[in-house]
């Protein structure tokens, strides 16, 4: 009985030079940053016209929603059933999603619950930005506590983006 | 001293206003405009749904302050200063269940929203007169 042999089984590429890795790593980093695609959740039609008027502006792809349930309708994962597979992890029909920026009082699902949705689905490691008109200590520590990265008070501003940026960065796939 | 400067001095338009004109550029030359007229747009319908609500029998204050919170949003968005503030009072009375306080909210938010509306027209007829001159609008 022949047993297969370990070496008949195809080895991984050699991993290339430090500096070229580097290099192909901070092509693909520039690439990447000019598709930085984000979600945003609003259902103020002047703060969608606005957040992609900012985002747009710096350079960011950007779809807009109206509600909660559109965001998980666009995700997905508003008939309960998660993607079927991991391939399909940060993609809706081809388009990925880099960040998820959502108002925290919409009307049916908010922008916690959406969240909670989120932080429970295979998006789970999607940054996940929660805004507010209203500064409140306990809604902040709520969102946070349930995985947002980050609670900004509207109306956001340029400089606020400065902050997106960073969690956009951080959100870059690791090899 | 330009016209933006003297609504901030009275207090209509705060510095978010001038943030949208930041935003504005080549690309999108009418963004302030466009803003500003769903804004409008959506504080007319707004206001008109708060009329209703107030004439009812058994009014429902929790969609009342619903609206009010919306027309608050909006208002800060655009930097209509005055007609935020009224929200602010306007919900204070939709909690306290105080539908005296609540009709002078309405009074005085629709007053302060027709103030600040006209300022706006007024802004972007100087503006496009400025434009048809063949001037230009200088940016700070």
């Amino acid at each position: 009985m022949e047993l297969m042999n370990s070496e008949n089984i195809v080895q991984d590429r050699q991993p290339a030079q430090p500096q070229e890795e580097e290099e192909i790593m901070q092509q693909e980093e520039e690439e990447e940053e000019q598709r930085f695609h984000v979600l945003a959740v609003d259902d103020s039609v002047i703060d969608r016209k606005l957040l992609e008027k900012l985002l747009k502006a710096s350079s960011y792809q950007v779809t807009c929603v109206e509600s909660g349930e559109k965001a998980l309708e666009y995700l997905g994962l508003l008939h309960h059933s998660s993607p079927a597979s991991s391939s399909s992890q940060h993609h809706h029909q081809g388009h990925k999603v880099n960040l998820i920026m959502t108002d925290f009082s919409m009307p049916g699902t908010s922008g916690y619950d959406l969240l909670k949705r989120i932080k429970g689905s295979s998006w789970k490691d999607v940054p996940v930005v929660v805004m507010s008109s209203e500064n409140v200590p306990s809604r902040i520590s709520m969102c946070l506590e349930g995985g947002a990265e980050e609670f900004m008070l509207k109306p956001l501003q340029l400089s606020d983006l400065h902050k997106i940026q960073a969690h956009l960065l951080k959100s870059l796939p690791h090899s | 001293m330009d016209l933006v400067q003297l609504q901030r001095q009275f207090g209509f338009l705060d510095e978010q206003f001038t943030q949208l004109q930041e935003l504005q550029d080549e690309n999108n030359p009418d963004f302030v405009v466009e803003v500003v007229s769903l804004f409008f747009e959506d504080s007319e319908r707004l206001l008109n749904e708060l009329a209703r609500a107030l004439e009812q029998q058994n009014i429902d204050y929790k969609r009342i302050d619903a609206h009010v919170h919306q027309l608050k949003g909006s208002s800060s968005s655009i930097g209509a200063q005055r007609v935020q503030k009224v929200c602010v009072a306007f919900r204070n009375y939709c909690e306290e269940q105080n539908v005296e306080g609540c009709l002078k909210c309405l009074q005085q938010v629709r007053h302060e929203y027709s103030l600040v509306k006209t300022k706006l027209e007024s802004l972007f007829q100087l503006e496009q007169q400025i434009l048809t001159a063949g001037g230009s609008i200088p940016m700070e």
